[in-house]
């Protein structure tokens, strides 16, 4: 089952609260190349998030293994520091942190882990900003910019770890209409250069247009997955059927 | 003085008897400049316990949080003339401090015995005002910073620690404006501060009621405008977060 290009693997992985009561995750397995986009998909409480949590273990899973880079990271005696500098990760509501400006926001860790010099960290922010159209926002603090701005900066900061991968838990959930599109763009560009993604989201039309492949979710299962095309226009699961015709 | 005579033929029972201020005036004012140095002085000393006290309180570990626990349930449900007394003839029974006095009213031998106990019994109250600063911060920052790889105690420092000790500064000032009304009990143990000025004027001139008035008012000068100026700078600080 090695395959070189295997970025990530999830196998069986299971996640329950309340001592077993609920199962967030039901044995789920999952597959994410070297360079591949990754959007999943399901009605909310399905598990998706939880799943994209667990790949960075801000949820820890209860069993099951999540492999990356040749390494168990659900295995306890692992430094998940470590690996999760090789994680970015993009959150529904932002987080940017609020104190610090918009260059310390991207900055703060590459220079807390000694990535960087703080020339280098600042040509890297800086570069990355224009990169955005937003270097003029450098020393501005985060409760001056709009949704759009701030996710687009908290996309920016994750990059600039130099991650192997990149995580987005509904990254456009909380943004008003008028900016769902810049924060796609971005996204769309980082996925043409090559940027391994997953992505948690509910914009079908940005997930049939930019994934390689779609997973449907639905009560902690993954129920089906495969390209775009396969999965929207042929649906197998009634389930699939049915969510899609709902959000279609 | 001309005042003076106004005061002639009240009783010395009167709430407003005030013919001992030209001798006292300043023997007051120094009580209560010692009785701000005691508040100030023992709520910055609280401030390190108190967050190490908070800290380990928000600790995964539960021996860690028990022995944090226990100290802020003893010091929080024991009066603070106990632990002063307890603090005053124990602790500082072994640990003798020279009679030492600064700023000429300062006297140290009992000032740091007093300033110790009150910063023991804050540092109770103060670790419960930053757990709850800390618990306010909302739980998407620290995942920010974990999910970028810094570690648990680089997240509290550089994203938590700074927007909860922000948060809470409010009920720090606050916390001064109580000990400036707590210390009052220092007077037991012959601390020179405002409440012990106004028992020595008191059994000094025979007047018996009027120096407290004058400690009440005091103490009213700097509590009210001082809790008013805080609630002031809460409600732009609420503005402000809005934004």
């Amino acid at each position: 089952m090695a395959t070189s290009n295997k970025l990530i693997s999830v196998q069986h992985l299971v996640k329950e609260y309340n001592n077993g009561t609920v199962k967030a995750l039901n044995d789920c397995s999952l597959n994410i190349a070297q360079g591949e986009v990754v959007a999943i998909i399901g009605p909310s409480g399905s598990g998706k998030s939880t799943l994209l949590r667990s790949l960075n273990l801000l949820e820890v899973p209860t069993s099951g293994q999540i492999i990356f880079d040749g390494v168990n990271l659900a295995d306890k005696s692992v430094d998940i520091n470590l690996h999760r500098q090789k994680m970015g990760m993009v959150f529904q509501h932002f987080n940017l942190f609020p104190h610090k400006t918009v260059l310390q926001n991207i900055t703060m860790a590459p220079l807390a882990l000694k990535k960087k010099t703080p020339e280098e960290a600042q040509k890297q922010a800086m570069g990355l900003l224009e990169r955005i159209g937003l270097a003029d926002k450098a020393n501005e603090y985060p409760n001056m910019l709009s949704g759009g701005q701030k996710q687009r900066i908290a996309i920016v900061r994750a990059l600039a770890m130099d991650p192997e991968v990149m995580l987005f838990d509904e990254p456009t959930s909380a943004l008003d209409p008028e900016m769902v599109g810049e924060v796609l763009d971005l996204m769309r560009s980082l996925a043409k250069d090559g940027m391994t993604m997953a992505v948690v989201t509910h914009e079908m039309g940005f997930a049939r247009e930019v994934a390689d492949r779609v997973v449907f979710m639905a009560e902690g299962k993954i129920l089906e997955e495969g390209s775009p095309s396969d999965l929207f226009d042929y649906p197998k699961d009634p389930r699939l059927q049915d969510f899609l015709s709902k959000v279609l | 003085m001309w005042w003076t005579n106004l005061f002639k033929d009240m009783s010395s029972t009167s709430f407003f008897n005030f013919s001992f201020l030209p001798a006292y005036a300043g023997y007051f004012l120094q009580g209560m400049a010692y009785t701000l140095l005691l508040a100030v002085v023992s709520v910055a000393l609280a401030v390190i316990p108190a967050l190490l006290l908070a800290l380990m309180r928000l600790s995964k570990r539960k021996a860690i949080q028990c022995v944090s626990g226990a100290y802020i349930a003893v010091f929080r449900s024991t009066p603070l003339l106990v632990q002063l007394s307890i603090i005053y003839f124990g602790l500082f029974n072994a640990i003798s401090i020279p009679r030492i006095t600064i700023l000429g009213f300062v006297d140290l031998s009992r000032f740091i015995p007093g300033v110790v106990a009150l910063a023991l019994n804050s540092s109770a109250y103060v670790a419960e005002i930053f757990r709850a600063g800390i618990l306010a911060v909302d739980k998407g920052q620290t995942e920010a910073a974990r999910s970028l790889g810094l570690s648990s105690w680089q997240s509290m420092k550089l994203v938590v620690l700074p927007q909860a000790i922000k948060n809470v500064l409010p009920a720090l000032a606050n916390e001064i404006v109580t000990m400036v009304k707590e210390s009052s009990i220092c007077s037991m143990l012959g601390m020179a501060e405002l409440m012990f000025v106004s028992k020595t004027v008191a059994t000094g001139t025979y007047i018996t009621l009027a120096p407290y008035t004058i400690a009440a008012l005091i103490y009213f000068c700097i509590n009210y405008p001082a809790s008013k100026a805080i609630e002031a700078i809460e409600r732009r600080m609420r503005r402000g977060d809005k934004q």
